[in-house]
């Protein structure tokens, strides 16, 4: 059964909207590098979205009382159904799916509502704060928003899981109990997370960020949401999902991408949208693109977006979207012929997936 | 109100068996362990050390023995390494491949919300302590992931199945046995390892305590004095494989699921709808996708936490859609163990199935009148059991519900 994208939408660093965020990639631009500040003294650099992104959050009591990453997600998720033209009523919505990608989630109020416990014992816990500490809290927001009653799913994992979304979405839309499946996924930015992954070995000090160099000199964090409407027709056509086995040591990540790849290259794409951040999974990348599509052009759209983990691979689909919808690769100058496009993810935690998606044929 | 109507089986689905489980959970290591807790009515809750609770309303939890825990992990090289819930998975996973040795997933499907939770809290702890990099700092990070547990659990035996984890609060492990029944019963896939795994962490116990869902007296699921939950912990697994595949192979079918239902309750990000819609309309999918009838459900092992809200939306969904069968939460012997909940609770309904027996819920004193439940009160009771329909609710109004039945049936 065929698999297509209905719609799209995300919020970014570089703002939100297709047309203008790619329009803006196209163009070479990237996103103002902020510095952000953790209370023990250090500056760590961080790609944030801008407010004006976001001011088009729908004015929903759910949203009241939410962190950051429930707007990024309702903006996305909003913006691609609106991309295909469906609005929801009640029997739409009762065959809609949610599949929601996260990878840190709502780590703004978890990490207050901790601290409040360290600080002042746990009789200062917040029973407001709590609730949105869980990893649903956004997908339950969205779902309300949009009436979704029926299936709901947040899936946690490293920067793979988004893909690993998409592919639970390609089963349940195997059956004929759904029409359309939305795939969100979102992230937050915050000082905590920079701290953690820069005690990882795996965050750049200044930027840029620079997909492919040798030696990886590391990744610099970001956020925002991504958001895929899958459905049974559309302008773009999901040819496989595959997600990938796990790997244990980083040494192993080009054989575990090595499988994603001779899964989804039965011949080769003409465009590698690459989960490549400036850090081990470039090694990785690079030699299982070597191998499988040498003759692949190679984008990853990190370098202008940052590392947004759990929203990363929705980026990168809707990146490889655009390619094939316009023609066009962000940094090839002029139109450049694309027919296939592979997604790749190799996460920072063990895990890969991937992704092929061409156009449709007439 | 969700569709059901293509929800029903199709005549060409494939059939969904249960070739082996594993469990560990305060009731013990192990089904075994299990059965005889169950058959006791044990109360396995007890006060809780791990952290300070002195100023928290609740101080009892359903615990997993850490002494036993390390004592019984010989499977990973750097047990030392691993988050507590990552040995109690890696045991889970252990006992269900001891009765499968072949059993090779091609996909595992876990359920959990917050993974190795307290390593992110001893990191956060760490810093605010000192300035000077802690040398564990990253190992705390990288095993701190919800995801981990479960990876670890398969490289200590050699599995490299893709891992999806779903984090839908306290409905996540019967989500992802559902999930796992859907994937199989498509065609799509053979085998699938699904289950749940959670451990009791600070930030979640005073989290529930701050929103004074958890309890300081015992708890008591349906009881009309019951005023909450304790919290738990533990794992189970489940290797599910394609039935006709398993018989092929001549494997030992310990049950069949037949049915899943999973609904999104919108009414509230913390309370159900009190009109029971929620956990109606998962029940509801369950027995449609079964293909069954409300009378053919013998036994209902209910998420039953013993918050008032909950019991309430619960019983009176059970109350209009079930007449008089005979229901009972086991969370009064062990405490909610949120993620691995729905996996823990559906390996007593496959104990329940095998034994015929019918496991108690403790604590019980007097039935709330606003509902009229079958509970089985205090001691288990034999029974005839055929198929079990087994509840998990949870946080962000997600409601999930699976069927159970033995094979011969």
């Amino acid at each position: 059964m065929s698999l297509r994208i209905a719609g799209m939408g995300w919020v970014t660093p570089l703002g939100s909207g297709i047309e203008e965020v790619w329009n803006r990639l196209v163009k070479g631009e990237t996103a103002v590098v902020e510095s952000i500040s953790s209370p023990l003294g250090k500056d760590y650099p961080v790609f944030r979205v801008p407010a004006s992104a976001t001011a088009q959050a729908p004015a929903h009591p759910r949203l009241r009382r939410s962190s950051a990453i429930s707007r990024f997600a309702a903006v996305a998720g909003l913006a691609a159904l609106a991309d295909a033209n469906l609005k929801l009523d009640e029997k739409s919505a009762s065959r809609t799916a949610l599949i929601f990608a996260v990878s840190n989630g709502g780590v703004v109020y978890t990490k207050r509502f901790y601290h409040d416990i360290v600080e002042s014992g746990a009789q200062a816990a917040s029973p407001i704060l709590f609730p949105e500490t869980v990893f649903n809290a956004p997908a339950s927001h969205l779902a309300a928003i949009l009436g979704i009653a029926g299936t709901s799913y947040t899936l946690v994992g490293d920067g793979a899981v988004g893909t690993l979304a998409l592919k639970m979405a390609d089963d349940l839309m195997a059956g004929d109990a759904l029409d359309y499946c939305l795939v969100v996924g979102a992230e937050e930015a915050d000082w905590l997370l920079c701290d953690a992954y820069h005690k990882w070995r795996l965050l750049r000090s200044a930027p840029p960020i620079e997909p492919f160099q040798d030696p990886p000199r590391g990744m610099i964090l970001s956020e925002g949401a991504g958001a895929l409407l899958l459905g049974r027709a559309g302008s773009i056509e999901i040819e496989k999902i595959f997600s990938g086995p796990n790997f244990s040591h980083r040494r192993d990540a080009p054989a575990a991408l090595d499988k994603v790849y001779a899964e989804l290259c039965h011949t080769p794409p003409d465009l590698v949208a690459a989960s490549a951040n400036g850090t081990f999974i470039d090694r990785a990348e690079h030699a299982t693109i070597a191998k499988h599509s040498p003759t692949a052009s190679i984008y990853s759209a990190k370098q202008a977006l940052g590392e947004s983990v759990g929203a990363s691979t929705l980026w990168q689909t809707i990146v490889a979207g655009q390619a094939l919808l316009t023609q066009r690769v962000p940094g090839f100058p002029g139109s450049t012929p694309i027919h296939t496009a592979l997604i790749s993810a190799c996460g920072l935690n063990q895990q890969t997936a991937g992704l092929r998606l061409s156009l449709p044929k007439l | 109100m969700p569709d059901f109507s293509s929800s029903k089986p199709r005549p060409n689905a494939a059939r969904v068996a249960v070739v082996a489980a594993g469990i560990v959970s305060p009731l013990g290591f192990g089904m075994e362990e299990t059965l005889g807790a169950l058959r006791e009515g044990r109360d396995c809750v007890t006060p809780v050390s791990a952290f300070p609770v002195d100023r928290c309303r609740c101080q009892t939890a359903g615990q997993v023995s850490d002494e036993r825990l390390a004592g019984a992990d010989e499977s990973h090289r750097h047990p030392e390494r691993l988050h507590r819930v990552a040995r109690m998975m890696t045991l889970a996973l252990k006992e269900a491949l001891a009765q499968a040795v072949d059993f090779r997933p091609e996909l595992t499907v876990m359920g959990t919300t917050s993974g190795g939770m307290t390593f992110g809290e001893q990191y956060y702890r760490g810093l605010k302590a000192s300035s000077a990099p802690d040398r564990h700092a990253a190992s705390l990070i990288a095993n701190y992931t919800p995801q981990k547990p479960v990876m670890d659990a398969q490289e200590a035996f050699g599995i490299g199945a893709p891992c999806q984890v779903i984090a839908n609060a306290c409905a996540s492990g019967t989500n992802a046995i559902g999930h796992a029944f859907d994937c199989i019963r498509s065609g799509r896939y053979q085998r699938v390892l699904a289950g749940g795994y959670d451990a009791i962490s600070e930030l979640v116990f005073v989290g529930f305590d701050s929103l004074q869902a958890s309890t300081p007296d015992r708890c008591r699921p349906f009881d009309s004095q019951r005023t909450g939950m304790v919290l738990g912990e533990g794992a189970a697994i489940l290797a599910l494989e394609n039935l006709e595949a398993a018989q092929e192979r001549g494997a030992t079918i310990l049950a069949e699921i037949v049915g899943y239902g999973i609904s999104t309750d919108n009414h509230h990000l913390t309370q159900p709808n009190p009109s029971g819609s929620g956990p109606r309309q998962a029940m509801e999918g369950a027995l449609q996708s079964a293909g069954i009838s409300a009378e053919e459900i013998d036994y209902i092992n209910a998420h039953g936490t013993a918050t008032p809200f909950n019991d309430a939306a619960e019983g009176k969904a059970i109350a209009e859609l079930f007449h008089r069968v005979p229901i009972s939460s086991t969370k009064g012997m062990m405490g909610h163990s949120l993620g691995a909940a729905g996996a823990i609770e559906a390996v007593i309904s496959l104990l329940a199935l095998q034994h015929q027996l019918l496991p108690p819920n403790i604590n019980f004193r007097q039935g709330d009148a606003e509902l009229e439940l079958n509970i089985v009160a205090n001691k288990p009771q034999t029974s005839r059991v055929r198929a079990v329909l087994s509840n998990s609710f949870g946080f962000g109004g997600t409601n999930a519900s699976v069927i159970m039945r033995s094979i011969l049936a």
